[in-house]
């Protein structure tokens, strides 16, 4: 049987093949969702292509084409035809940017942080406090704003404080590891661990003495950045309204915007981590995680290879952290709990540790997996529920099922298992990484 | 003089009753000695009122507070330092044991509820049933945790069991949760009403205005943790298992070689570890009297940094841990919102267990009663 | 004048005290070796000079100048190399980047260098992966620059070991047991490998071996240590005929080495 596949898949793989079914599940694909924008097999469909292009033996040029098509055509315009989809990308964009950051720190360097999503936090906090109104209520208590109240700053300073967000992250990462990254790895994972907690107890708490983040209730509304101006708006407006069936709002044109950017954020992120992998910098990152001794003694600076990784790890975070709160227009604590930050180490398992595809891959699929299939079984539990189904042989009648049994909230259970069988039967995960070949002059000879 | 230290009734009943009394004692009067001190040294400072009266008001209620749950913080951190001194490893799941070990006590007490069985026989049989299943159940969970998913990944790099202790962590909070909402379909859990059980014995002291008040409950918790460390030290030092384990803990293969059998040593240091989980978890509940899957975060967090600041690996150590970390949360919960008028309060009581562990570390990464080791190169 | 100088250094754990008042010199240029039976302190003395332990007494200069209190990687950079007892390469990098590892110290690019790939960067990369295969070719290896460096046989392990360390241009090399585990042939190459070394490269060679004949072979100087003391040093011949030493070690396996 295994044989059968892989003699089928070397077939698929070869010759004129890769191409067409690629185009195939483009092709189909995209009609499919454009045809049933709700139908979840259709997305999945669609999302194969990604996979296949990555596997496929297809020209780089050519794959670069599909590739850049899909991600900036197909999908944003699918997503204004069902908004749904644009949460989607959206997510799979904030969340693989934010796999990326981590891997830097767990896949590349081997330390063990548990606590990323404060770093996250630290970014969404700096543009929440300082794009909202929050600044002219600091001596307010939550709940009980005074009318009247201004904005602080304009939103296109928005800009300026992604660069911020990136460099408060950055520096946060530093103050953590300064004291912390002596400590043996298990110890590390502790001590992250109730760093991400100690940021959200702030969070949550620093409504007095000084009204800083609203405490419980979160900081809204916080400001966007202004859309590209009319002129480039427009002839995509006119561009598009027939496709989408209407002209597309200026609320879904926000999300593609921020879709946008989070793609930009994505590709800097890739490229700073493939090139930081592939210098004196990542090599020496890889050389710790391997044998810290070794390491050492052959002159590389523990600590402040360290702590470049945690900086570089957390900016990504910071970043991700002043695009979401804009594009949330709201903040608060509970978005920065530990589930999340251990969501965040299951896309890095699941994908590979070290492998740059990988934790994209392992981000799109948590994704799908939290927001899209277990909420389409949720649903299609409650569907049974209301049927008069039975399960034969054990007699049992569906709308007898708790109504407590809701997957999409459990995630937890969903992580744990992912994490505990990763670790068991593939520690390298789904895409493991691979060194770079290099075409050394020696083997030319 | 010899013949009295080998006196097993000194050896392993005196001697650790001993070392826990000066342990509580000691951690207790140097603790409030301090406070008392700081609020000498701001008295000036803080008009209104005195705040070195209204500290010493509170003064034996929030020791006793700290002392109560510094022992179930202890019982818990034992099952950390068990496992760690024996495979060097955070057995991040424990916390888990716990709340499972309490939910399953508070479910048999709801059961005898339900039956009408509380009001009729003894609450101290209860009660005991109740620590005695919530310990088979914690105990063989752990086994079982260990069996599936730290023992295939044996020999494996450091991080590998960690991430899948995680993942094992997160999956029994949610299959808990799922396990109650399907059965009862509400995943809180309620501890049922006990009448004496409840109250408090209340003791006036010559030369104090208030007081004294003894929960009946925390005398009873305080009971049942020192019989437990009693009994684990004689396990530990006066049997052949507790040699077995030690042998273990100092050298595996070794062990080995002398003919131990280290994957039974192994699962039993899990048994012992979970069962003493269990048993604060039913402990612990009936001071919360409300527990949920996810109860076992802090308490689990906090007993580690107990079992480090200890010493890591070291059971004394593990103790005084707990009870330090104990009577810290209770000042602070109790004090810090006195001390800075209000602007922080008993809120970031759970924080100050991770600037402990932070500082430990730092400063003493081989805990108070911890050696230090030369690091193999 | 000496390279290396150790003057009355001390190591203890906790009780024990596993290198005792220590003085020992290295000249320049030499081969040198440091014998003595197992657990004789040896390697704790390696990783005392290295910066792995920090000493509790006595002082070592290097160039004159004190190496105490330096960290592993700062002693790295003053021009001490170093192999381990049980080979430490990074197993799941390739062999060229475990090299290009060991040129940690000697490149100069920084990240910015390395984010927007400057010319300064792509020159120095392509020059240290030139350097990189030649010193693989060096030691003896061909051919497997891009293979993973756990999937190597051991004797190309320990040959990608001292490449590693040749790769930080050091002063002086500290070889810790290199030829542990090696056949008869592979151990012929591995000290003309280590001549070659001193003679072409002129590193200074500090050797902690077991193997009589590879000490006997090709050390200008050996000292003897026992329970973490000097207990004797000099020439080969003199080592040879000194009583303290055959009673201590060479009695013991005076079989094996008088051939």
């Amino acid at each position: 049987m295994k044989t059968f596949f892989s003699e089928l898949f070397k077939k698929a793989n070869s010759g004129f093949w890769p191409i067409v079914i690629t185009l195939g599940f483009l092709i189909v694909g995209t009609i499919s969702v454009y045809q049933s924008p709700r139908s979840l097999s259709a997305f999945l469909t669609l999302m194969l292509c990604p996979l296949l292009l990555y596997f496929m033996k297809i020209n780089m040029k050519i794959k670069i084409f599909i590739g850049l098509l899909l991600i900036i055509v197909i999908l944003p315009v699918l997503g204004i035809r069902n908004i749904f989809y644009l949460e989607v990308i959206f997510q799979m964009a904030v969340f693989a940017a934010l796999a990326l950051g981590l891997n830097i720190v767990i896949g590349m360097a081997g330390l063990l942080d548990l606590g990323y999503v404060a770093f996250y936090a630290v970014g969404a906090y700096t543009w929440a406090i300082f794009g909202s109104k929050q600044l002219s209520l600091l001596h307010s208590i939550p709940g009980a704003a005074p009318a009247g109240a201004e904005f602080t700053l304009s939103p296109t300073y928005f800009w300026l404080f992604l660069f911020l967000g990136v460099g408060l992250a950055a520096l946060a990462g530093i103050l953590l590891g300064l004291p912390v990254l002596r400590l043996r790895g298990d110890y590390l994972a502790i001590v992250t661990l109730g760093f991400g907690e100690v940021i959200r107890v702030l969070a949550l708490n620093l409504d007095k003495p000084l009204n800083l983040t609203n405490g419980p209730q979160g900081i809204t509304p916080i400001q966007r950045p202004p859309l590209p101006p009319e002129f480039i708006i427009g002839p995509i407006r006119t561009l598009l309204t027939p496709i989408v069936g209407r002209p597309p709002t200026d609320a879904e044109f926000y999300n593609v915007f921020f879709y946008f950017i989070a793609l930009f954020i994505i590709m800097i992120a890739i490229m700073v981590a493939t090139r930081l992998e592939d210098s004196r910098i990542g090599r020496a990152w890889t050389a710790i995680r391997e044998d810290e001794t070794a390491a050492i003694a052959m002159g590389i600076p523990l600590v402040r290879m360290k702590l470049a990784a945690f900086a570089a790890g957390a900016s990504f975070a910071g970043a991700m952290g002043v695009l979401y709160s804009a594009n949330r227009t709201f903040v608060s604590p509970e978005t920065f709990s530990f589930l999340q930050s251990i969501g965040v180490l299951t896309m890095v398992i699941l994908g590979g540790l070290g492998s740059i595809p990988g934790v994209i891959f392992g981000a799109s699929a948590v994704v799908i997996l939290n927001i899209q299939v277990l909420q389409n079984f949720s649903l299609y539990l409650s569907e049974l529920r209301q049927s008069d189904a039975v399960i034969p042989i054990i007699n049992f009648a569906w709308k007898d099922l708790s109504n407590q049994l809701d997957p999409a909230k459990y995630q937890k259970l969903v992580f744990g298992i992912i994490l505990v069988l990763m670790m068991i039967f593939r520690p390298s995960g789904l895409i493991p990484a691979e060194r770079r070949k290099r075409e050394l002059v020696e083997e030319k000879e | 003089m010899k013949q009295f230290t080998s006196n097993p009734f000194y050896k392993f009943i005196l001697f650790p009753i001993g070392q826990i009394l000066v342990f509580a004692l000691g951690a207790s009067l140097v603790l409030s000695l301090f406070t008392v001190l700081l609020a000498y040294i701001f008295r000036a400072g803080i008009t209104g009122f005195d705040l070195v009266e209204r500290v010493l008001l509170i003064l034996p209620q929030v020791v006793i507070n700290g002392l109560t749950i510094g022992f179930v913080y202890s019982t818990i951190a034992l099952g950390y330092t068990m496992v760690y001194g024996v495979l060097e490893f955070i057995n991040f799941s424990h916390s888990e044991i716990f709340m499972v070990g309490g939910i399953v006590g508070v479910e048999l007490m709801a059961y005898f509820d339900h039956t009408g069985a509380l009001q009729t026989m003894n609450q101290y049989v209860i009660i005991a049933l109740a620590i005695l299943l919530g310990m088979v159940i914690s105990g063989s969970l752990a086994v079982t945790v260990e069996r599936v998913a730290y023992r295939p990944l044996r020999g494996a790099p450091r991080l590998v069991p960690l991430i899948s202790a995680i993942g094992m962590s997160f999956f029994l909070q949610d299959a808990v949760r799922l396990i109650l909402s399907l059965t009862t379909g509400e995943f809180n859990v309620i501890l049922p009403n006990f009448g004496t059980f409840d109250e408090f014995l209340v003791v006036a002291v010559p030369g104090i205005a208030t007081p004294l008040r003894f929960q009946i409950k925390s005398i009873l918790l305080v009971g049942v943790t020192v019989l437990m460390l009693v009994g684990l030290n004689y396990l530990v030092n006066g049997t052949k298992i507790g040699k077995a384990i030690r042998a273990v803990a100092q050298d595996r293969p070794s062990a080995s070689l002398m003919g131990i059998n280290v994957n039974m040593i192994i699962s039993i240091t899990f048994l012992i570890g979970g069962a003493l989980g269990g048993a604060a978890g039913v402990l612990f509940a009936l001071k919360a009297t409300k527990l949920d899957p996810f109860v076992g975060f802090f308490p689990g967090l906090k007993a580690f940094t107990a079992a480090v600041l200890g010493g890591i690996g070291n059971l004394t150590g593990a103790l005084l841990g707990g009870l330090i970390l104990g009577l810290l949360e209770s000042f602070s919960a109790s004090y810090l919102s006195t001390f800075t008028n209000g602007a922080f309060g008993a809120e970031y009581k759970d924080i100050l267990a991770f600037a402990i562990l932070i500082l430990v570390l730092i400063l003493r990464p081989s805990g108070l009663l911890g050696q230090t080791v030369g690091q193999k190169a | 004048m000496s390279l290396l100088q150790t003057n009355n250094v001390v190591k203890r754990f906790g009780g024990l005290v596993a290198v005792n008042k220590m003085t020992f010199s290295v000249d320049e240029g030499h081969i040198v070796s440091i014998i003595g039976p197992n657990g004789a302190g040896k390697t704790t003395f390696f990783n005392s000079l290295t910066g792995i332990y920090k000493p509790e007494e006595g002082e070592i200069l290097f160039k004159d100048h004190s190496l105490i209190g330096l960290r592993p990687d700062q002693v790295s950079a003053r021009g001490i190399s170093r192999t381990f007892q049980n080979i430490r390469l990074f197993g799941s990098m390739s062999v060229i980047e475990n090299i290009l590892v060991g040129m940690h110290i000697r490149l100069k690019q920084n990240a910015l260098d390395a984010l927007f790939r400057s010319k300064k960067f792509n020159e120095e990369e392509k020059d240290a992966e030139q350097k990189a295969s030649a010193l693989m070719e060096y030691v003896g290896l061909k051919n497997v620059g891009n293979e993973l460096a756990r999937n190597l046989p051991y004797g190309g392990q320990r040959r990608i070991e001292i490449a590693r360390a040749l790769a930080a241009n050091p002063t002086l090399l500290l070889l810790d047991e290199p030829t542990a585990g090696m056949n008869p042939n592979e151990t012929e190459d591995a000290i003309k490998l280590f001549r070659r070394i001193r003679d072409e490269k002129g590193i200074t060679i500090l050797l902690i071996e077991h193997d009589m004949r590879v000490v006997m072979g090709i050390s200008e100087y050996i000292s003897v240590m026992d329970y973490g003391e000097k207990i004797a040093e000099g020439t080969p011949q003199e080592i040879r005929k000194n009583q303290r030493v055959i009673e201590a070690y060479l009695g013991r396996d005076a079989a094996s080495s008088k051939d």
